[in-house]
């Protein structure tokens, strides 16, 4: 009987980024990349992915780059944390 | 006293029914965000219990009014009831699976084939031939699985963090109705039935308070 796999799922990494970046506020790529605990590379193609869905929204100056967060990225926490109550309650978790 | 009995039996599987099509919606609304199988579970299994329990529900009510003559048809009544407890059979396992599924991941064809081949042989064979014989059966299995599934989530709910027993105390209350609902069919009890079912909707009620509660997630401040 095998074990389950316990790998993030793309929703939980999704989720995992939103918030750091909420917490922040304004985030830089290396805080969210401390926060949450990918690799460059994987990093870059989330928030790709994130901004294309507009839950990220990217500010770029002259010397930096930033990501705050979108209303749609703060309703998209907002529901995986229910959902993530819901399941609690089942003892489950996503 | 036959008719109250079946209006006040309605009245409670009505309730339940809604409240599992609740627990079933919003399993639904997540698992389309999320697309968890634990949610499509959760989902398709309490859909399956509030389907069953309206038309359980409508049935006892049309014959407390004795609406159509229903009860004058037996057969109609027995097959439904029947056709009831096969869906109460489906969504059961369909939660024990997922709380399989949770616990210890995938697994293969053959870990349910016992379990499911059981309740073929049952459902194959025709329902009118064995009066009450199918009925304390398919309840002993709905028993037998809701032990399980009360079994899996005491055994998750172990180990979780900021854990919740409303569900937990829900599922346990329908598994004692299920016993005293298998115990009434066994003594031919009426008020013990509908003790049972009473027993089952407040198991119900339980799941509605959690429904109520998750839903109040706070949304967190952004920093300055």
């Amino acid at each position: 009987m095998s074990q389950p796999q316990r790998t993030r799922s793309r929703i939980k990494i999704y989720f995992d980024i939103l918030s750091s970046v909420q917490e922040e506020g304004n985030a830089k790529p290396t805080r969210v990349l401390y926060r949450s605990n990918l690799s460059y590379d994987r990093l870059t193609k989330y928030l790709d992915e994130l901004v294309a869905k507009g839950l990220l929204q990217e500010v770029r100056s002259e010397d930096s780059r930033y990501y705050t967060i979108t209303q749609k990225g703060s309703e998209f926490i907002l529901e995986v944390k229910k959902a993530e109550a819901f399941l609690k309650g089942f003892g489950l978790s996503l | 006293m036959v008719d109250e009995l079946y209006l006040a039996n309605a009245v409670l599987e009505l309730a339940s029914g809604i409240v599992a099509l609740l627990v079933s919606y919003t399993a639904f609304r997540y698992n389309r965000l999320l697309r968890s199988d634990i949610l499509g579970f959760l989902s398709f299994g309490f859909m399956l219990l509030g389907v069953g329990l309206l038309a359980e529900g409508s049935l006892h009510s049309l014959i407390s009014f004795n609406i159509g003559q229903i009860l004058a048809d037996r057969a109609l009544v027995y097959v439904a009831s029947v056709i009831y407890l096969i869906l109460q059979v489906i969504a059961y396992s369909s939660f024990l699976i997922g709380y399989y599924r949770s616990s210890f991941g995938r697994f293969g064809v053959d870990t349910f084939v016992p379990m499911l081949s059981f309740i073929v042989v049952h459902t194959n064979r025709n329902p009118l031939l064995l009066g009450t014989y199918v009925n304390a059966t398919v309840q002993l299995i709905v028993v037998i699985l809701l032990a399980f599934v009360v079994f899996q989530g005491l055994l998750a709910q172990s180990g979780a963090k900021g854990r919740s027993l409303l569900v937990l105390i829900g599922f346990l209350l329908i598994l004692v109705a299920h016993v005293v609902i298998l115990a009434s069919s066994l003594i031919i009890s009426p008020p013990l039935f509908l003790t049972g079912a009473l027993v089952q909707f407040t198991g119900f009620l339980f799941l509605l308070f959690y429904i109520l509660r998750s839903g109040r997630v706070v949304p967190a401040a952004a920093n300055p």
